[in-house]
């Protein structure tokens, strides 16, 4: 009787007890490092975000055009804020798997070996994309402002067109580096692109015929006008 | 100091020794034109000093169309220019050498000027290489206030017809009057005279690897010399007659050139003109006459439809420059009819003061934002043209002359812009 008793209640509380001693010190020290993490991480994001008003980053990135994307996106309230809680964000991931780190499970703990595996491809990653919307956004407006002062009455779909195909590029390429559909991505993305340049190449020739007509009537006959002109402007 | 002049032109400048005057024509396929300049200067040369050692120094860029050799082989014909035979002690040297560095005329003038300094020269004249109404007297009117009058800088004075010279007219002229405080007309004229001490002045700066070394030159040159405070004078020449086209000048780049050549020194002189309150005029030498100039076609139509596609597609770099109010003018402007087309004078100041303020402030890459101001000064010019199409020249003068004034009382908008408080200006009048 006796041993029923202890089979069927005390032995069930003695492996609860065990397992429960074995994970409410993970548990806390998970909550306590979570904790710490978090208040880390605040201040990080506080003092990334003075060092960056030091250096002027706010200005810098004006300059860049990119202040333009972010007031956009009405999520932060400056670059400066914007880039401390990236960094912010960046010490909380590690926070996070130095959490992990402390459970003792082995399937927490192969997950973590191989997300810091994958961390330099996703830092190559953000990095092409970040070079690819400086970029665009620069090849963009140099074409914008080149149109204009050509006088080409599509100057913003030429310029819009090309910011949207180098961003294309930096995203095929920063997948590519993540291993995410590499094989697919890069067809996909030479199908798009022979497609866009042979579907303009027909559209300019047939479709668009009268246009295409027209605007070379244009464009030649403001060239002439062009060179009709005798003042000099200096 | 680092002598960047090929050896054989050290050679040849050794074997002349010294001169009183060096006269420096940059050029770069000017074969068609050259020739009359270099027989003006050489005649002018002849003339009015034909006791001073004269040296002339083509500064070629290149040309593929034989400039040099038609510099070197042009005949003088004095005789029959001049009506006398001249009594030289000392004939006219003529040199002709390919420049080195950034192709332009600012890298042609850089060696000119180290060829000035090499010889020791008291004065230095430079002219364009495209000039068709260049006379003997110019020589006299560009050299003779620096040799007889201890004056530094001599700026060229031009009749131009009324539509010609739209950038010096609307920007460059009443910029550097309200800025610098010196009414100097034609301060990219291109034709000026100096002295051998400016001449070594400006070898000193390190600026031939920007825009100077290109068409900034002229502004650089006479900002250089106000602002550092050395004699500024100008001389009468009469017409202005070029060559049809500038080659290779396109408006864009050479709008970019020269205005942001001259943003540019705001901030290398802005201990300078945040102090200067007022302007003045300088003195003038050779007697003024009337000239008749040449018709000039004017595509006004043309240039409204490039500012209307500007105020409509480059909104979103405008908004990172320019104030609301100066935008929203801006856009009422671009709803006129072509035939009402105005741009009120005092809008267009806060255009280049805004501009102006943003190339100090870094708001926007500088290339970018020069580029972005050329469809706004074509609509400032189409309205200029439009406004003066009845105007006879003293009338336009009149109306520059408004303009100016405009440029003179909306200063302390640039200082507000700029950044520059009021309190810390100081309150002496002209120190230029």
């Amino acid at each position: 009787m006796q041993t029923l008793l202890e089979k069927a209640f005390v032995e069930p509380f003695q492996r609860l007890a065990e397992q429960l001693a074995a994970v409410v010190p993970a548990l806390v020290s998970l909550v306590v490092i979570l904790l710490v993490g978090g208040a880390l991480a605040y201040a990080t994001r506080r003092l990334v975000q003075r060092l960056l008003q030091m250096v002027r980053f706010d200005q810098f990135v004006a300059e860049s055009g990119l202040a333009g994307t972010i007031e956009r996106a009405r999520l932060f309230r400056s670059p400066s804020d914007f880039g401390a809680r990236l960094a912010q964000g960046a010490v909380w991931v590690f926070v996070i798997l130095f959490a992990l780190m402390a459970m003792p499970s082995e399937m927490t703990q192969s997950l973590v070996v191989r997300f810091v595996n994958y961390i330099p491809d996703l830092l190559a990653a953000a990095l092409v994309l970040l070079l690819g919307t400086i970029i665009s956004k620069f090849l963009a407006r140099s074409t914008l402002l080149a149109a204009v002062n050509a006088q080409w009455p599509a100057a913003r779909l030429i310029a819009g067109t090309v910011r949207v195909l180098v961003m294309l590029l930096a995203v095929v390429m920063a997948l590519e580096q993540l291993r995410i559909g590499q094989s697919a991505l890069l067809l996909t993305f030479a199908i798009l692109f022979g497609g866009i340049v042979l579907a303009a190449a027909i559209a300019f020739g047939y479709g668009a015929r009268d246009l295409a007509r027209e605007w070379l009537q244009t464009k030649l006959r403001s060239r002439e006008q062009e060179t009709e002109e005798t003042f000099h402007h200096l | 100091m680092e002598n960047f002049l090929p050896s054989h032109l050290i050679e040849r400048l050794a074997q002349i020794g010294e001169a009183d005057i060096v006269v420096g024509i940059p050029s770069y396929n000017n074969a068609r034109t050259i020739g009359h300049v270099v027989r003006a200067c050489s005649a002018g040369l002849a003339k009015y000093f034909p006791h001073r050692r004269s040296v002339l120094i083509n500064s070629d860029g290149g040309s593929k169309d034989g400039t040099p050799e038609v510099v070197l082989r042009t005949e003088l014909e004095a005789e029959s220019l001049l009506l006398v035979a001249p009594q030289r002690l000392h004939p006219i040297q003529r040199i002709s050498t390919a420049y080195h560095g950034v192709p332009g005329k600012g890298s042609a003038f850089r060696t000119i000027f180290a060829v000035a300094r090499q010889l020791n020269a008291k004065a230095c004249i430079v002219v364009d290489a495209d000039l068709r109404s260049i006379a003997p007297h110019w020589m006299d009117l560009l050299a003779s206030p620096i040799l007889d009058r201890e004056f530094d800088f001599i700026a060229p004075y031009y009749l131009r017809h009324k539509y010609d010279g739209t950038i010096t007219n609307g920007i460059i002229y009443p910029m550097t009057r309200a800025l610098f405080g010196k009414r100097v007309r034609q301060p990219i004229g291109g034709d000026f005279g100096f002295s051998g001490r400016l001449a070594a002045r400006y070898l000193e700066k390190n600026v031939w690897e920007t825009d100077v070394a290109r068409f900034g030159i002229d502004i650089w040159m006479t900002l250089t010399a106000i602002a550092e405070g050395f004699r500024i004078g100008q001389s009468y020449l009469g017409a202005k007659l070029h060559d049809a086209k500038d080659p290779g000048a396109d408006l864009t780049s050479m709008f970019r050139q020269v205005v942001g050549s001259m943003f540019g020194l705001l901030e290398t002189y802005e201990e300078i003109w945040k102090n200067v309150h007022s302007s003045e005029p300088v003195p003038m030498f050779g007697l003024p006459f009337d000239v008749g100039v040449e018709p000039i076609h004017v595509n006004v139509e043309r240039m409204i439809k490039a500012y209307c596609q500007g105020v409509r597609d480059l909104q979103e770099i405008y908004a990172q420059v320019l104030e609301q109010e100066t935008r929203e003018g801006l856009l009422a402007c671009s709803r006129l009819s072509p035939t009402e087309f105005r741009m009120p004078d005092e809008l267009w100041v806060h255009v280049v003061y805004e501009f102006a303020a943003a190339y100090h402030r870094r708001k926007l890459d500088r290339q970018h934002l020069m580029e972005s101001l050329v469809p706004l000064y074509l609509g400032r010019t189409a309205s200029f043209v439009l406004e003066v199409q009845e105007a006879d020249a003293a009338q336009v003068e009149e109306r520059i002359e408004q303009l100016c004034a405009v440029f003179e009382a909306e200063k302390p908008y640039l200082r507000k812009h700029w950044g520059v408080e009021a309190g810390k200006e100081s309150s002496h009048a002209n120190p230029a």
